[in-house]
């Protein structure tokens, strides 16, 4: 019987309680979400009228003023977080190589130098950094957010890219060696390619964490226009404080982009996760 | 991520490629490796200056009186004194540590109890989409989470309010988070039964881990689901419950955005955080060398938490 309901989407009898109790955590969890979708098509009126059902006629034109809004800030978001992940992906699978792959004097201490910094909590240097970036000329410029954000990502992306340039298996490089490639090919060529699983778990958490940073372009950014999607969306909520519809048509909007980026990754992002990439 | 990056460490291959003796002359050998040295060039001056320098700028302000300008002169210790009778910022520590200890308990049961109905379900299928279920909430923008709960306890419209009138409680309605007896309890349950992805998913890999066969062989002894839970799931994930309870700790020592956007402190300083205390002394009131020296505190502080939490887990391994 078991194995008969193992591949069916019935719940199996065993199944029943566990089945229930996901079910109303789910319900519990949803819940604010759906009523967000569901006032984001209101009007104030309907709102204050009908706080939990949904209400026709629909005010789908909450969602074309909370866009023209929300946009700007996505698209700087996109910029911002876009140009950081392609440098770190870069320097850190270089670095990565170079500390996987090589011996030369002073590795170590260069090495020691990046991964001591994973014990630096960003609270200590917030301040002192700032003045350094204001002192450098960087404020209210996307360099102000991205040289800081390439650097912050820097310390785990080239220890991860290490540890998964060592795992590889050295028959694969001496094949190239063998065939006359250069190191230069050796790793575009080869190296690289075979590390796309651990370039796009990097690229993955550096999304994760500079599309949700709120706190270095608070201090960084005071131009309405160069403001990335956390801050937009701070702004945005004191903009249109009781404008409900649209203020919550706003949330949906900017929920989006990453939403796109997760129905592509969700499957290999959750089985890079619970297969072993963090095990303690 | 401490304790993952050691053992890593520890067991990381011995470095197998060395193209060339490493017999000859030291000098010889650095300008042998000067590609690689350029290879490194941009991610070490990188570090040196966006980490290192602000790192040990933070340790040597924290002994000046500096506003981020001109205003700089040597004060000693006395910004540490200070704090020692700074009555917000005891506020602040009382706050921070109510605070972790009740979102280390609620970020470890919770994804931990999601985990459980998971791995005990028979349908692989379903299994799978809970998993996407529980991770998906990630998705939302971390500043949304808040957002969203600054609506659900809004005085006026908030839907908790709402809620309550709605099942006939209305009289326990409330200003949530403009009440200093609970604006902590408020934004402790903020996300609240949402799971933190990286946690559930630590956890979840470490129950998954567990051979089928233990399972099985309890089940056969007789052993009923909460026998199971205490005596084999517990003991097993114990490594990577720690992990996420240091991760939990972590964070929240230093995170402050929460609330930034929900209370700003407040009423009054009623819900002040070390991290965002640090935050006021440098951008409102350009007390960067007070800010700094919070700042150490706290980082000696996550330092201490982290050390002795891998002894204990080392400890509780070892037997």
């Amino acid at each position: 019987m078991a194995t008969l309901n193992r591949k069916s989407l019935r719940f199996g009898n065993r199944d029943l309680p566990f089945q229930l109790a996901l079910i109303a955590f789910g319900i519990v969890t949803f819940f604010p979400l759906a009523l967000v979708v569901i006032t984001s098509f209101k009007s104030n009126t309907q709102f204050y009228h009908n706080f939990w059902l949904p209400e026709l006629p629909l005010h789908t034109g909450n969602y074309s003023s909370a866009f023209r809004i929300i946009w700007r800030y996505i698209d700087n978001s996109v910029l911002y977080s876009g140009s950081t992940i392609c440098l770190i992906a870069v320097i850190a699978s270089v670095a990565g190589y170079v500390f996987a792959r090589f011996r030369f004097p002073f590795k170590t201490v260069i090495f020691l130098g990046f991964i001591t910094l994973i014990m630096v909590p960003g609270v200590l240097t917030l301040a002192p950094r700032f003045v350094l970036v204001r002192d450098l000329g960087l404020v209210n410029t996307p360099f102000a957010l991205i040289s800081v954000w390439v650097s912050g990502g820097l310390v785990l992306s080239t220890w991860l890219m290490r540890s998964y340039f060592e795992s590889l298996p050295q028959e694969l490089f001496d094949a190239a060696y063998v065939d006359g490639a250069a190191e230069w090919q050796v790793f575009i060529y080869v190296s690289v390619p075979l590390a796309r699983p651990m370039i796009a778990t990097v690229a993955m958490t550096t999304l994760i964490g500079t599309w949700n940073d709120l706190i270095w372009p608070l201090v960084t950014i005071t131009d309405k226009d160069k403001m990335p999607l956390a801050m937009g969306l701070m702004q945005f909520s004191s903009d249109f404080e009781t404008d409900w519809g649209t203020l919550f048509a706003g949330y949906v909007i900017s929920s989006i982009p990453l939403l796109c980026v997760f129905a592509v990754a969700m499957r290999q992002f959750i089985s890079g996760l619970t297969s072993g990439a963090v095990k303690a | 991520m401490g304790e993952v990056m050691f053992r890593r460490l520890a067991t990381s291959p011995p470095v197998i490629k060395t193209k060339r003796e490493n017999r000859s002359p030291f000098h010889l050998r650095v300008w042998r490796a000067k590609w690689l040295y350029l290879a490194l060039l941009v991610p070490v001056a990188m570090l040196l200056i966006f980490e290192w320098l602000p790192a040990f700028s933070a340790l040597y302000n924290s002994l000046y009186i500096w506003n981020g300008g001109k205003v700089h002169f040597y004060v000693g210790l006395e910004h540490y004194e200070r704090m020692l009778s700074d009555r917000t910022f005891r506020v602040a520590i009382a706050n921070l540590v109510g605070f972790v200890f009740f979102r280390v308990i609620m970020q470890t049961v919770l994804p931990f109890f999601a985990a459980e109905m998971i791995i005990n379900l028979r349908s692989q299928r379903w299994s799978y989409w809970w998993k996407i279920i529980f991770v998906f909430p990630m998705v939302v923008p971390t500043i949304l989470n808040y957002l969203i709960w600054r609506f659900i306890y809004n005085p006026q419209v908030g839907l908790l309010n709402e809620g309550l009138e709605l099942i006939g409680l209305g009289e326990y309605t409330h200003a949530w988070l403009g009440d200093p007896n609970t604006v902590m309890w408020a934004l402790a349950f903020v996300r609240f039964p949402w799971l933190p992805t990286l946690q559930f998913l630590i956890i979840l890999g470490g129950l998954q881990t567990i051979p089928q066969e233990v399972h099985e062989s309890a089940a056969i002894d007789g052993a009923g689901f909460w026998r199971r839970l205490f005596y084999i799931d517990i003991p097993m994930t114990r490594r990577q419950i720690t992990l996420a309870m240091i991760l939990t700790m972590l964070f929240m020592t230093q995170r402050f955005d929460l609330f930034l956007v929900m209370t700003d402190g407040g009423p009054g300083y009623s819900s002040m955080v070390p991290a965002l205390q640090l935050y006021q002394s440098a951008f409102h009131f350009l007390e960067f060398g007070y800010a700094s020296a919070i700042g150490v505190v706290l980082f000696v502080a996550m330092l201490a938490l982290t050390v002795i939490n891998l002894r204990v887990s080392a400890g509780a391994t070892a037997d």
